[in-house]
């Protein structure tokens, strides 16, 4: 089946055309905005799917789009392929449901057709990113998303800590602005070219690269870091919980994992850029093992799972890191489904926790239960990863094996303290879990191979990831076996504090870009005359 | 100790003194139990019931108790002067109702200069400053936090990682509560350095008293705080997290129900208190001492200028309510004409719950079958109950003034296979929990399993879900074989047949049904079916404690079925020998019914229950018709209705699923036939009273002091999430966040806890849904026997007194209403 990938450019300007769509188009009924925008997400989601198709039927390819303007012409780049096929009917998709979710949502809300249309520009940036060959546009479109994005965080315009946030966030991402750029432009000017498919050739066949593309490499992978939200970058993920929820699923499931599949797309190239890669395992790693503990100790649903993906987003840039760009993708893949329902229902804690309170208490573990799940957890992985072609000595698959026996051990402890049957369920599960894993690992690796890094370099990260996970899981460990023991009243504060990563931030923030003149929002709408006005005069 | 000695210049040894000496003072124990007597509780999101915020202040009259909320908070409990020139405008209310607001209040206003002052703003009043207030002055407040937004946070966050039910994973030591918790994570603390640049903060923090109430006495001599403010100080320090304080002053009434005790409140007294005396410690020594001298001085005048500003705003707070009260009387007297009972022997006795959404139904039952007689009655059937389910804790099924006596829990066959049942589901689901939200299973737990959530998306984004899987509240949905039943006392004794004849007779007399009976007697509670709402127990019923009311109808119902429990009542005159008692369920939200146990309905009776259950589905279609202009969706068909309704309560992302108990302004306590012909347009709850049925007005007495009580709780809640949405109202559901799996919601990512009502519940985008008027309650009975419940239950008396609400008489030969005023009757004439 022949797909033409020019034919893809009409996903991002079907967006573009409906957000410019003028107010009064719809005259006195403004609901009528909603429905056409809703009706344009269908044929793009479609074509979306059709695209997709053509992939797996065979029908990659790369196509030039010639553009006329008065400033000159050019020819757009667009790019059909298994990355595209993925991720188009992703962002697509939860676009769609988001904005389905978000008519109801902000029912009498005052705004809604402002809404809209950034959501929907939004959604042009994000798609023509998905779909575009030019290094060029995907910077241009990544930091017109920031933009667009930025209007839906100001959503609610007279909350102080909405705007704060979102101003945090503007300032570091005009930061990752500048190294992105830079970034493309060294590429362009020591390639020759920043065509992504020419870079892609080019890497694949040059033996080394030189200076200059290396640093090209950092300073994208530092952008990367920056706008995933990585430590001590993270704090505004954490507060722009002060605007709507779908907008929250949007960030979360969507904009945030922009910067992975950057990392994605110019895998051959990035993925033999060492000091890049050594960044992204290191920063990542950090990310994950710290934001993951940090959630755990948060006290309400949206900051926790702002948290999560935090520590996720870690995840991905370290499996992009260890040149492991399938697993990555899956995470990519799955965290968006998974994030973009579990803030739309969000509102369904009450009822999921008021369940889960029947449940009998957890079974006490003692620190050999722990020890003997890792060990029993470990040889079970090995011998079924050997069965499932998991197990290569590629370091990405067996840091991603080993975490993963190390996340199904808990579940192990748990289910053998409670008896027979428990144990018997909980290693059914854990079974049914590898299979599952086994399985999205060879589809995606399929869509993005791996790319192995020198042997010495891959030592050292697999060393490094395997014992920073190894500490998490020893840490979990001793706070499950002793939750008001000396070392979990040690390390407490401090993870509770977020690490007291995000205070100068903020600060700094305050003062380059304040709420407004008076950034108080005063609970009542009669601001009461106190004599402290007068004295600080 | 003066107010212009200033701590940091006394020398430490007198200060330690001093501390001691007040340590022992019970005058401070005095002070902090009164502040804290002032918060009124706040229950959880799992059994949110409405609650009056002000209860603290009922020993008030209202006004005076707006002025000192207003001056300590600047909380306010009138509308804006711009509102009630609108209700002016838009000839709410007329001259005539002024100059009666004039007359009852006693007020030396003349009705031209309250009318006068409709053309302008009231002034703002001014509000107590706190240290927290004073720290800011010599900051550049444009360019950084402010001190009272940031120790807002840290207040909060402490007290969520201390109360915290279920979202953390990981929580502190917190044994000792939380003041101490506060006091460990403060010496710790690097935050109050590093983002708002305080110096020595965790040296300061470690030089606390260890124990909360030491703390409080040291800090009011540190502070200066004057012997006579030391309440309202610390009233306003509790007042400034109101969310947390209400959060733990219900701790604190549930504790005290079960006969114990609990003092967190205190500890959040010690906490706040702790950050004033810190602030004012490491404070500019050549600013701070000044300021906060002269914000104590201004502390003084508040309040009286505070009452001075809104005189005006309450007089035509009470025409607005006179005006709507005379529309009410004189629908209630002109119905007298009318007065009689039908001359058809009923086909169904129904009773319904006495909340507000009852009344459209019940009207819609009257219109479509006129042979069903429809009563009101607290929709917990009088059962002081709590239900357990198959596994956990029992839950409380009664209103929150109550604690439960008996245990209901579900009997039948196959019970132990659907208790293995639910054990494995809960089993599955904490597995899941467990892999998705611990740290190092986090990652794999997205990588193998998140691909399923893109069905999960379709799904919930489609509506395709069937309606919401939660085998918690709806056990007739879970496990239709099995059926809840008395089983014991909540002590764990038996229960015997004497007590069970007991409390059905009770149940029946209270609800003026001993005789007379229908073929069918159908217990019809309520509930509210809707999706992804973390406020969905407040639409549930509020007598059931925040719960639906399925489980105390149906257990009513079996009690009432019992053969021994019937011969008892025959022994007390209460004959049910032709009746067959079935309990049903109103779904609020679709005006759907549900009658349950229908297998165990005899022949005998199968066609009227039959018949009952086709005449309440064509009420629901008359009272959905009645609904859909409010909701937004008239002109549709019948079908179309029942499905957009439906639809409603299934929509994941529907933030406004009905209106729950908004416009409410009455209550009538009357047999039906005084309101039967009227239609009060769901604003009234209705509760059968027949005064001469009531030996020795015990019924009556158990009406005024409970349902009204609980009826006036809602109504203030309402009052209160409109008139003050800030403070009183838990802001928009659209950036609600769940915190502590159920300790409430915050907006956004921190801030204090919300409390109260959401915007969406009471205001529909372009206008107030609830129109905020104090309760008038009407009650047909002679006025001695009101006059003397009141003088003996306090809690009553206060609330009469102070105008918390307005309670009328209906004089049942003339039809005549009577207001009752501070001390005595006046009459109502109408004009």
């Amino acid at each position: 089946m022949h797909f033409p990938p020019a034919v893809l450019l009409v996903v991002p300007l079907t967006f573009l055309l409906a957000a410019l769509l003028p107010d009064r188009v719809f005259g006195s009924m403004p609901e009528r905005r909603w429905t056409a925008s809703l009706v344009t997400t269908g044929p793009a989601l479609l074509l979306a799917l059709v695209a997709a198709g053509a992939v797996a039927a065979g029908g990659a390819g790369v196509a030039s789009v010639p553009i006329g303007g008065a400033l000159g012409s050019f020819a757009l780049g667009v790019r059909l392929d298994a990355l595209t096929a993925v991720m188009l009917p992703l962002v697509t998709g939860i676009g769609a449901v988001i904005l389905r979710f978000s008519r109801r949502y902000l029912d009498g809300e005052p705004g809604q057709s402002r809404y809209v249309r950034w959501f929907l520009a939004t959604m042009a940036c994000v798609s023509l990113l998905v779909v575009t060959n030019d290094l060029l546009v995907v910077a241009l479109a990544w930091t017109a998303s920031s933009l667009t994005l930025h209007q839906l965080l100001v959503f609610y315009g007279d909350r102080a800590p909405a705007l704060i946030a979102a101003h945090k966030k503007f300032l570091l991402s005009r930061v990752a602005d500048v190294a992105i750029f830079a970034a493309v432009a060294l590429a362009w000017r020591t390639t020759g070219t920043q065509r992504i498919d020419a870079l892609l050739a080019e890497a694949a066949t040059a033996h080394a690269f030189p200076r200059a593309l290396h640093a090209a490499g950092l300073l994208l992978a530092l952008g990367a870091i920056i706008r995933s939200a990585q430590l001590p970058f993270h704090g505004w993920l954490m507060q722009v919980m002060e605007a709507p929820t779908p907008v929250s699923a949007l960030l979360h499931a969507g904009i945030v994992n922009i910067a992975g599949f950057v990392l994605i797309r110019l895998a051959p190239l990035m993925g033999r850029l060492e000091g890049a890669q050594m960044l992204l395992v290191m920063v990542g790693t950090a990310t994950a093992v710290l934001a993951a503990l940090v959630m755990t100790t948060r006290v309400s649903i949206k900051v926790s799972l702002a948290w999560s993906t935090c520590a996720q987003m870690g995840f991905m840039l370290l499996e992009c890191g260890l040149g492991a760009y399938g697993l990555a993708l899956l995470h990519l893949v799955a965290h968006s489904l998974y994030k973009a329902h579990a803030f739309l229902s969000s509102g369904r804690a009450v009822a999921q926790q008021q369940f889960r309170r029947m449940a009998p208490p957890p079974p006490v573990t003692t620190g050999r239960h722990w020890a003997l799940a890792a060990a029993v957890a470990a040889a079970i992985l090995f011998s079924s990863s050997i069965l499932l072609g998991l197990h290569t000595d590629e370091a990405g698959t067996r840091v991603a094996a080993f975490i993963l026996a190390l996340a199904l051990a808990p579940l192990l402890v748990r289910g053998w303290a409670r008896g027979a049957a428990a144990a018997l369920r909980s290693t059914a599960l854990a079974a049914a879990l590898v299979v599952s894993y086994a399985a999205g690992h060879a589809v995606f690796a399929a869509i993005a191979p791996s790319v192995r890094a020198a042997p010495a370099a891959e030592a050292f990260r697999l060393g490094f990831v395997t014992l920073v996970f190894l500490a998490l899981y020893a840490v979990q460990a001793t706070i499950a076996v002793r939750p008001t023991g000396r070392f979990a009243r040690a390390l407490y504060p401090a993870f509770f504090a977020g690490l007291y990563l995000d205070e100068l931030c903020t600060r700094l923030t305050f003062r380059l870009w304040p709420p407004r003149a008076l950034p108080v929002q005063r609970m009542s709408a009669t601001p009461p005359a106190s004599p402290l006005r007068e004295l600080a005069a | 100790m003066t107010a212009s000695t200033f701590p940091l210049s006394a020398a430490p040894a007198m200060q330690d003194e001093a501390a001691a000496e007040m340590r022992d003072s019970p005058d401070v124990a005095a002070a902090i139990a009164r502040a804290c007597d002032r918060v009124a509780p706040s229950w959880p999101l799992d059994r949110l019931i409405a609650v009056n915020p002000f209860w603290g202040f009922v020993d008030l009259p209202i006004e005076r108790a707006a002025a000192q909320l207003a001056a300590l908070s600047g909380a306010t409990l009138l509308m804006p002067r711009a509102w009630y020139r609108e209700q002016w405008d838009a000839g709410r209310f007329a001259v005539r109702h002024v100059i009666d607001a004039i007359a009852l209040t006693g007020s030396a206003r003349r009705a031209d200069d309250v009318l006068a002052a409709l053309a302008s703003d009231e002034r703002p009043a001014a509000s107590w400053s706190l240290v927290t207030d004073a720290a800011d002055i010599g900051r550049d407040v444009g360019h950084a936090m402010e001190w009272g937004d940031y120790v807002t946070r840290h207040v909060s966050q402490t007290c969520a990682a201390c109360f915290d039910e279920g979202q953390a994973r990981w929580t502190p030591a917190r044994a000792a509560g939380l003041y101490p918790l506060w006091r460990t994570l403060a010496v710790h603390d690097g935050g109050p350095r590093l983002l708002m640049g305080l110096r020595g903060f965790r040296e300061a923090a470690a030089e606390l008293p260890e124990d909360p109430r030491a703390l409080i006495a040291d800090a009011l001599a540190a502070l200066s705080v004057p012997r006579d403010a030391w309440e309202d100080y610390l009233t306003a320090l509790l007042l400034s997290v109101n969310g947390w304080a209400s959060a733990c002053a219900f701790r604190r009434w549930e504790a005290r129900l079960a006969g114990n005790d609990d003092d967190q409140l205190v500890h959040l007294l010690a906490v706040r208190l702790a950050w004033e005396l810190v602030l004012l410690r490491l404070g500019d020594p050549a600013t701070m001492p000044a300021a906060w001298r002269a914000i104590r001085e201004g502390w003084v005048s508040a309040t009286t200028a505070a009452e001075r500003t809104r005189r005006d705003d309450w007089l035509l707070q009470r025409a607005l309510e006179i005006a709507y009260q005379e529309g009410v009387a004189r629908a209630l007297t002109v119905t007298t004409a009318e007065h009689c009972a039908p001359t058809l022997a009923p086909t169904a006795h129904a009773v319904f719950c006495i909340d507000v959404r009852s009344e459209p139904f019940r009207r819609a039952v009257e219109h479509v079958a006129p042979r069903v007689h429809t009563l009101g009655f607290a929709g917990f059937f009088g059962l002081p109950v709590a239900y357990q389910p198959l596994a956990g804790p029992a839950r409380a099924q009664l209103p929150g003034l109550l604690s439960p006596s008996f245990i209901v829990e579900d009997r039948g066959t196959g019970r132990a296979r659907a208790a293995a049942g639910t054990a494995r589901a809960l089993a599955r689901a904490e597995a899941w929990k467990n892999l998705a939200s611990t740290a190092a299973s986090t990652f794999s737990f997205v990588e193998s399993a998140g691909l399923a959530w893109a069905a999960a998306l379709v799904r919930d984004g489609l509506g395709l879900g069937a309606r919401a899987r939660d085998p918690l509240r709806t056990p007739a949905a879970a496990h239709p074989a099995l059926r809840p039943e008395l089983s014991r006392r909540a002590n764990g004794n038996a229960l015997e047949l004497g007590e069970r004849v007991a409390l059905a007779a009770g149940v029946l007399r209270a609800m003026s049904l001993s005789g007379d009976f229908a073929p069918v007697l159908a217990l019809i509670g309520h509930g509210a079916s809707t999706e992804n709402n973390p406020l969905a127990a407040g639409l549930h019923c509020g007598a059931c404690g925040g719960q639906t009311g399925e489980v105390n109808a149906r257990a009513l119902a079996a009690l009432l079925g019992e053969p021994a429990v019937r011969a008892g009542l025959a022994i007390e005159g209460i004959e049910l020998g032709g009746t067959h008692v079935v309990g049903g369920l109103h779904d609020t939200t679709t005006d759907e019914v549900t009658l349950f146990d229908l297998d165990r309905v005899p022949p005998s009776h199968a066609a009227h229950v039959a018949a009952l259950g086709r005449e309440l589905a064509a009420a629901g279609t008359v009272a959905r018709r009645e609904r859909a202009a409010a909701l937004g969706i008239q002109g549709a068909s019948d079908a179309a209705l029942a499905r957009a309704v439906r639809e409603r309560s299934r929509d994941w992302s529907e933030v406004r699923p009905e209106w729950g108990l908004a416009n409410n302004a009455a209550f009538v306590i009357a047999p039906r036939e005084r309101s039967r012909h009227v239609n009060l347009g769901g604003r009234a709850f209705l509760h059968e009273y027949r005064w001469e049925q009531d030996a020795g007005f015990r019924v009556l007495e158990l009406i005024l002091t409970a349902p009204m009580v609980v009826t006036h709780w809602i109504n203030l809640q309402y009052y209160a999430s409109v008139v003050d949405a800030n403070r009183y109202g838990s802001g928009n559901k659209v950036l609600h966040n769940v915190v502590g799996g159920r300790l409430g919601v915050m907006e956004g990512a921190g801030g204090d806890l919300r409390i109260g009502l959401a915007r969406q519940s009471v205001h529909d985008g372009r206008r107030w849904m609830h129109e905020p008027l104090r309760l008038s309650v009407f009650v047909e009975a002679p006025a001695d026997a009101i006059d003397e419940i009141v003088a003996r239950h306090a809690a009553v008396r206060d609330i009469v007194r102070h105008e918390w609400l307005f309670l009328h008489r209906i004089d049942s030969s003339s039809g005549a209403v009577w207001r009752r005023g501070s001390e005595q009757w006046s009459s109502l004439d109408g004009e």
